[in-house]
């Protein structure tokens, strides 16, 4: 039960909203005034959501503090969301105190709960406990003066071309981030609950399979998750075409015993892995056989040791689960058939218009040759007489955050999904869910 | 959950040991014997039977995506910094001591999914379920003003959106009484979100060696994992044969 006995005379609203987009991988946070501002991606903090312990080191980071980390050898990560969904408050909680209430806080996040609305995003299809969870810490360990929670890409609807206080009618989105891959038609602001469609291939899930073919291939890197990605998010690429992969498969393979290729240098890549002591990041160059070689315990006598990992159909195989999930065994179809499974439960009328209107965001769209290979493959599913949009917003990362921010600096849109502290307390948390329910703003 | 497919089985008279068989979809005609391990085969007494490899095969499968999908290392726990503020309620404290991981709260909510399924609900209760949920959705999509259309109120004789019609010159035009009952909709359960798998009659599923990541065309009989050639064939059976069951 919630406590009673909250103030009164608080009736006037806070002049400002924490817009917060509670990412598994990052933050996207900023503090939005409740007057019609224009906010911008400027307006936005991107803002890893883990604490990090170094074995090496021997400290822990918070959050912002891993801007500070120069060794990421071992680095551990503890995540307080999962599958897209806050699981852990004792770590979501320290996070956001260190980030948004302590002296620690950022730039313009630093705020008072007691006078700032929460504005809290979460990804479709959470479990009805994990969101009372949420309610009850915002009101009850928080005590944010008031508070909306809704699905975050349905936000993405307010982000017309001009400022306006209505949501773009017909908006399919596709978000690709850390956790997963999801589809979700948007009417008006509102999510077509029965479309929603969840792909298991995430930004986390290649990084993992790209350390899990390098610790196999080449050298246990198990422990480097950190890495891991840095190296991903460097050297992947998606093939163009499902002929194409095949030809780049054939170029980067070594051949049999006694057939042996001469390894394609216009795809493999050596990367120069950081060594932690003269250099906290790597990086990636053309593929060189002798120095390849040279990894294999003959290194220079003299000058820097250089260890190289050798990237071949890593860099397109990886990625490539996001089309073929089916080459690890997930036995889900590719992004572009769920496209169509979800608008293929719609009304005509509707899919016509969704794919006229269909808006990319979250960073696995950034992976170069991502959006060519959806929009052809694509476009092969849709219809020829069928008109197909497709787009990647300028920042896939923020872009949600904007749509937030956006909605948000309507007073009078916020003020009709606003739930106060005040009629938390007097009416508990189902009341809250109920009230939450539906998931769009709108 | 991910959806794990059991494959077909390659053989029926399949001996345990290091047997590899070119695949060329599942043809048993195609089975190679290696008669040089038949005899560890036998050391080790009789064969297996298909359907056993095929569970091994799932499981691996099953074990391996679970490990590329995990968010935290429960081996691995990292203590909060002492600062922290003290929880507020008793109510708080609980939900911050929580240490479950997603994987139970998603069997909670298929459990109790379950349940409802399972238990004949009756027929008041049934109702009264029927009735909130328009409600609660009326609550929680308050047309702001100035916004452009109360969707749910549909009120006799309203024009539908122009751009339908400009855009619906193909299709029937948007049925006004099967848009609100779409809106109207709850949330999927997080199971009941997951994309189906591949539709039947698409290309077949590709089959990658296992240590290189070349085209798998030989299949190892005791892991069912693929391989490119002995090269490889070696280097799994050094590394990875048989890890993830
Ligand atoms: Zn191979
Ligand atoms: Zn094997």
């Amino acid at each position: 039960m919630p406590p009673k006995g909250s103030k009164k005379g608080s009736a006037s609203a806070p002049k400002q909203t924490l817009v917060l987009d509670n990412g598994a991988y990052t933050l996207k946070a900023g503090l939005v005034p409740s007057t019609s501002a224009n906010p911008s991606y400027d307006n936005c903090s991107v803002i890893p959501n883990c604490i990090a312990r170094s074995a090496r080191d021997k400290r822990t980071y918070v959050a912002s503090e891993l801007s500070n980390c120069k060794d990421f050898g071992e680095l551990v990560f503890r995540r307080p969301v999962e599958k897209g969904f806050i699981v852990n408050w004792e770590a979501q909680k320290a996070i956001w105190e260190h980030e948004f209430l302590e002296a620690s806080a950022g730039e313009g996040l630093r705020c008072n709960p007691k006078e700032t609305n929460l504005l809290l995003t979460e990804k479709p299809n959470c479990p009805k406990e994990l969101q009372k969870n949420c309610d009850e810490i915002v009101f009850e360990q928080f005590e944010f003066a008031a508070y909306y929670r809704c699905v975050g890409p349905t936000l993405n609807a307010w982000n017309t071309s001009s400022p306006s206080s209505l949501p773009q009618e017909c908006l399919l989105i596709i978000d690709t981030s850390y956790s997963d891959t999801t589809i979700l038609p948007v009417y008006s602001g509102q999510l077509l609950q029965s479309a929603v469609k969840r792909l298991n291939v995430g930004g986390k899930l290649l990084t993992n399979y790209l350390k899990e073919l390098s610790s196999l291939r080449h050298y246990n890197m198990l422990e480097e998750t950190y890495l891991l990605n840095e190296i991903k998010e460097a050297v992947s690429y998606v093939a163009p075409s499902t002929q194409q992969f095949c030809i780049d498969l054939e170029r980067t393979w070594k051949g049999r015993l006694g057939d042996k290729r001469t390894l394609d240098s216009s795809i493999v890549l050596d990367y120069v892995l950081p060594d932690y002591e003269h250099s906290s990041h790597g990086y990636a160059r053309p593929h060189d056989p002798a120095k390849s070689r040279m990894r294999r315990g003959l290194q220079p006598q003299q000058g820097p040791r250089e260890d190289l990992l050798p990237l071949g159909n890593e860099r397109f195989a990886v990625p490539e689960l996001l089309f073929n999930p089916t080459d690890i065994g997930i036995q889900e179809a590719g992004l572009p058939e769920a496209i169509m499974q979800s608008l293929n439960s719609l009304p005509e009328a509707l899919k016509v218009t969704m794919l006229a209107n269909v808006l990319v965001i979250g960073g696995n769209s950034l992976i170069p040759g991502f959006m060519e290979r959806l929009e052809s493959e694509l476009r092969t599913l849709v219809p020829a007489e069928y008109l197909l949009n497709i787009s990647r917003a300028d920042d896939p990362i923020k872009h949600t955050w904007l749509g937030a921010a956006r909605f948000a600096s309507h007073p009078d849109l916020l003020k009709h999904v606003l739930v106060k502290k005040t009629e938390y307390d007097e009416n508990g948390s189902a009341w809250l869910a109920r009230k939450f329910a539906g998931g769009g703003a709108k | 959950m991910p959806h794990v497919e059991v494959l077909p089985n390659a053989t029926s008279a399949a001996a345990p040991g290091w047997h590899y068989v070119v695949d060329t979809g599942f043809d048993p005609s195609k089975v190679a014997i290696n008669p040089k391990d038949r005899k560890r085969a036998a050391a080790r007494g009789g064969p297996r039977t298909d359907n056993e490899l095929s569970a091994r095969q799932q499981t691996a499968i099953a074990r391996r995506i679970a490990e590329l999908e995990r968010d935290n290392d429960p081996k691995q726990s990292i203590p909060i910094p002492s600062k922290s503020g003290i929880p507020k309620t008793p109510n708080a404290r609980k939900i911050i001591q929580y240490q479950r991981q997603i994987k139970h709260w998603l069997d909670d909510e298929e459990a109790q999914l379950a349940l409802l399924q399972q238990v004949p609900q009756p027929r008041a209760a049934h109702l009264r379920r029927v009735g909130t949920i328009p409600q609660a959705l009326s609550e929680a999509t308050p047309a702001p003003p100035g916004s452009a259309t109360p969707i749910l109120s549909g009120t006799p004789g309203e024009q539908i959106d122009p751009m339908f019609s400009i855009e619906s010159s193909m299709p029937p035009p948007l049925d006004k009484a099967e848009l609100e009952a779409l809106l109207a909709v709850p949330p999927l359960s997080f199971a009941a979100s997951h994309v189906a798998p591949p539709a039947p009659g698409g290309p077949p599923q590709r089959h990658f060696c296992d240590n290189c990541g070349y085209w798998g065309n030989i299949k190892c009989l005791k892991c069912g994992a693929r391989v490119c050639g002995l090269e490889c064939k070696d280097a799994h059976e050094s590394t990875r044969c048989l890890k993830w069951t």
